[in-house]
């Protein structure tokens, strides 16, 4: 019935002699909100480069919405509606906020060189066109007022909203959030879940995040994998994970000093 | 032709130059070291063109253009897939290589010796207009989507092609774009000087035009064209005292860099101007306020 929206079967990311993510084989079920987690160097943001196109796989493949994407590019992935923020957040800054969300629409708008330089009407008509998207996009996130700064000048969190903002003005199918709550204090840890929760609903997409805050992962997802030394350590429920004593040895260690690691 | 309008159009071409220089290095973050090349190339193109056939001038202004896109086409499959420090090392290379066939290949080009007698079919309202229509479509380029995707291609890669900007196709466009513009301003030379030789076009040439965007403001068109401007008058009027001219010129660079570090308008162009002043006198106005309350 519901076929999974992204699946990938034994993908494998070597650098060198380091195994970075090893016959990691999963499926994310549309409309739902997935969860990667793990301790660190894991290998989940590699494995999130891996099925958004930024490194091609040393084995295994992925498949997107019924399309092998194991070797396709990053913008074409994008294009196909995979869209992804990042973890150590990457915007455009010598772009304005609107024009950093909109630079996802640019990707995609419909005009060609000629009526660009030329400024013939149909570019104005389709550039105005997208700068309401984008400004729409922005008010999602609350950020319409600083449409005209710099995202340098944004705190942290909200820089976050920004680039989810601009990932969601590719209007994807998929959303790959790398730790977006990274950062953030427990309010905005609050204000963050409630904003997943309604993007979901008002744009019907699947989400896929990567998370370390337990709060997070157990409020948000309904299916969490775990990931260690780049291996598929467990999945199920939060519940389910956060009983499975393979987990909890992952993340504490065997030994009882390393405890206070978990309490993040 | 009288001799300051020869003086103005080299201004003229100049900006031409420094124009594409700036919508390569500007705005798609490209270091090209060898762009003087395509505009060896236009010039070339256009003094073949003009003293071995009678192909009319309008037309061969256009055969350079097109010549100087094809060369940038050809050289930019490989090089636009390289990282960037490699791109500046190639299009170098490239430049020179340029130069040394043109010296060469003597039997069509003339070799060392250039090319002679093209006629000056070139006026100041001819230079004015192709400037005028050059400006025109590189503002309406920066302000279209090409010219937002050049600037997130230059500021972060990864994530650019994230959101779904081909990487390599807009680093290619701007390639071509600028090499035509480029190849335009030497087919502009070859009409003013009527003589070309290929060792005017080396790698120091490019680096001008670099160091001109970099002072002008790195993503201001409207600086580098006022940068061209100060450093042309200063080569004109302490034309006899080369040592002076060098020595003010380092001096306004490095009061730029001390004063503006992103260059002389920074990212603004000249419409910004008026708006920015009423942001200044406003915020002014508001601090002369504070400080009455206290």
């Amino acid at each position: 019935m519901n076929e999974p929206i992204l699946t990938s079967n034994n993908v494998s990311m070597t650098f060198g002699g380091v195994k970075a993510v090893q016959n990691v084989s999963l499926s994310i079920e549309r409309d739902s909100i997935t969860s990667i987690i793990g301790p660190n160097g894991a290998g989940k943001t590699t494995f999130f480069n891996v099925i958004s196109g930024v490194y091609k796989p040393t084995g295994g493949n992925v498949e997107f919405d019924g399309t092998d994407i194991t070797n396709l590019r990053q913008h074409v992935i994008s294009h196909l509606g995979m869209a992804r923020t990042f973890q150590n957040i990457r915007l455009f800054a010598q772009l304005d906020n609107v024009r950093n969300v909109q630079s996802a629409l640019d990707a995609r708008a419909d005009y060609n060189i000629f009526q660009a330089v030329l400024g013939l009407p149909k570019k104005h008509r389709v550039d105005k066109a997208n700068y309401v998207i984008a400004m729409e996009c922005l008010d999602l996130v609350g950020l319409k007022d600083f449409a005209n700064d710099r995202p340098s000048s944004l705190p942290y969190g909200m820089q976050r909203k920004l680039e989810l903002a601009r990932a969601l003005a590719a209007d994807p199918k998929l959303l790959l959030l790398d730790e977006p709550a990274a950062g953030l204090n427990p309010k905005e840890v609050e204000e963050f879940i409630e904003l997943i929760r309604r993007i979901k609903d008002i744009k019907r997409l699947t989400i896929l995040l990567i998370e370390h805050r337990i709060k997070v992962v157990t409020t948000l997802s309904s299916k969490v994998y775990v990931l260690n030394f780049g291996q598929l350590l467990a999945q199920g429920t939060s519940e389910e994970v956060q009983s499975n004593p393979a987990v909890i040895e992952a993340y504490m260690g065997e030994d009882e000093e390393e405890e206070t690691v978990c309490s993040k | 032709m009288t001799y300051n309008e020869t003086v103005i159009l080299n201004v003229m071409i100049n900006m031409v130059a420094v124009i594409s220089m700036f919508t390569l290095m500007g705005l798609t973050g490209i270091f090209s070291m060898g762009q003087a090349s395509f505009m060896c190339i236009g010039a070339y193109v256009a003094g073949l063109l003009a003293t071995k056939t009678d192909v009319p001038f309008l037309f061969t202004l256009i055969f350079a253009v097109i010549g100087g896109m094809l060369f940038a086409f050809v050289v930019g499959i490989p090089i636009m897939r390289l990282r960037r420090d490699y791109v500046a090392l190639i299009t170098l290379a490239f430049g020179e290589a340029i130069v040394a066939v043109l010296n060469t290949f003597s039997n069509v080009t003339g070799g060392a010796m250039g090319i002679n007698r093209i006629p000056r079919n070139i006026n100041l309202w001819i230079g004015a207009g192709i400037l005028a229509i050059v400006i025109y479509i590189i503002l309406n380029f920066k302000d279209s989507k090409f010219g937002r995707q050049c600037i997130a291609v230059k500021n972060d890669e990864i994530s650019a092609a994230s959101m779904g900007i081909n990487v390599t196709r807009i680093k290619m466009t701007a390639f071509i774009l600028a090499g035509g513009l480029t190849a335009l301003s030497g087919a502009m030379l070859a009409y003013t000087t009527s003589y070309i030789d290929p060792n005017s076009f080396g790698a120091a040439r490019s680096i001008d035009w670099i160091g001109i965007v970099f002072i002008g403001g790195i993503n201001s068109m409207s600086g580098s064209i006022v940068i061209t401007l100060i450093f042309s008058v200063l080569s004109e009027t302490l034309r006899t005292t080369s040592a002076l001219r060098t020595l003010i010129q380092s001096l306004i660079i490095l009061l730029i860099i001390n004063f503006v570090p992103n260059g002389l308008f920074g990212e603004h162009e000249f419409k910004d101007i008026p708006k920015a002043f009423r942001k200044r006198m406003s915020r002014l106005s508001a601090n002369a306020r504070k400080r009455e309350k206290k």
